[in-house]
């Protein structure tokens, strides 16, 4: 079956699937030595969507007549790096909705992209429904956290994941500035121009 | 308090590690190669320990005698 996409297309497709199985590793690791409770239980619900989506990527990509790239590198790789390791569960959740968010901003940019292949359509779609979720039981559980933690430590936490996220985001939307090229607003909003159309 | 011993055996059973490696010089990066296992490996130690740290609080640690330290001091 002859591809029905570019190679910067399935890159992307492809980044999207690994940074979907890292995750679903990470979130599974957690789940395993979380305590009892409704964070636990939150908890391995997101694990167990990431590896979902990771799955819908996969078929995304087969649908369209390719095979997902092997990546090495997931986008919380970068991320972690950057920011340092959380070292309790209020920091990997403050780490959690930050990068939620991030994500759902770039598949909300993808599915405004010109062109977009209904498969591919279909699959963001279908993944959006999740990630608004996750955002939703991530925030709740923080705001549970604020009497053991401290509103403030916690705000300042975000702030400081927030801070390394935009410079990872930056660097790496810069670094593959020919593979997103498509996502033309994707690029002038790095670059801190206004898109061409508003948005 | 968790004296210095019983933090590395607990270290050693997270890894699944025989605890005769858990030197204090080791480096945790050499020790626990991958990133999230050391996540979740600090994470369960605090539970286990009664411990609660910050990410500031790791900033300098880098081997497994100031990791070990750092939760002896805490605990």
């Amino acid at each position: 079956m002859a591809t029905q996409m570019g190679e910067n297309e399935l890159w992307l497709l492809s980044f999207y699937r690994t940074s979907e199985i890292g995750g679903a590793l990470f979130f599974g690791r957690l789940a395993r030595s979380m305590k009892q409770g409704a964070n636990q239980r939150d908890m391995s619900k997101h694990f167990a969507d990431e590896a979902q989506h990771a799955w819908l990527w996969t078929s995304c990509i087969e649908r369209l007549g390719a095979h997902p790239l092997k990546l090495t590198d997931a986008y919380q790789d970068q991320y972690l790096a950057a920011a340092g390791l959380p070292v309790n569960l209020m920091e990997v959740l403050a780490v959690t909705q930050i990068f939620e968010s991030r994500v759902i901003n770039q598949y909300a940019r993808h599915q405004r992209a010109s062109g977009l292949h209904p498969i591919v359509g279909e699959t963001l779609e279908r993944i959006m429904e999740d990630e608004k979720w996750h955002v939703e039981w991530v925030r709740r559980a923080l705001r549970a956290m604020e009497p053991e933690y401290g509103k403030e430590r916690i705000e300042k936490t975000i702030r400081h994941f927030r801070e390394a996220d935009e410079e990872v985001y930056r660097k790496t939307i810069l670094e593959h500035e020919e593979r997103v090229a498509h996502l033309a607003d994707v690029m002038a909003r790095t670059r801190g121009e206004e898109p061409k159309d508003g948005r | 308090m968790a004296d210095r011993e019983a933090v590395k055996r607990h270290m050693a059973r997270l890894i699944r590690q025989p605890v005769e490696r858990i030197d204090d010089a080791a480096r945790l990066t050499d020790l626990v190669a991958e990133s999230l296992l050391l996540v979740e490996m600090v994470i369960e130690m605090q539970e286990q320990l009664g411990v609660r740290l910050v990410q500031e609080d790791l900033k300098d640690v880098q081997t497994v005698g100031e990791l070990t330290r750092l939760f002896e001091e805490r605990s």
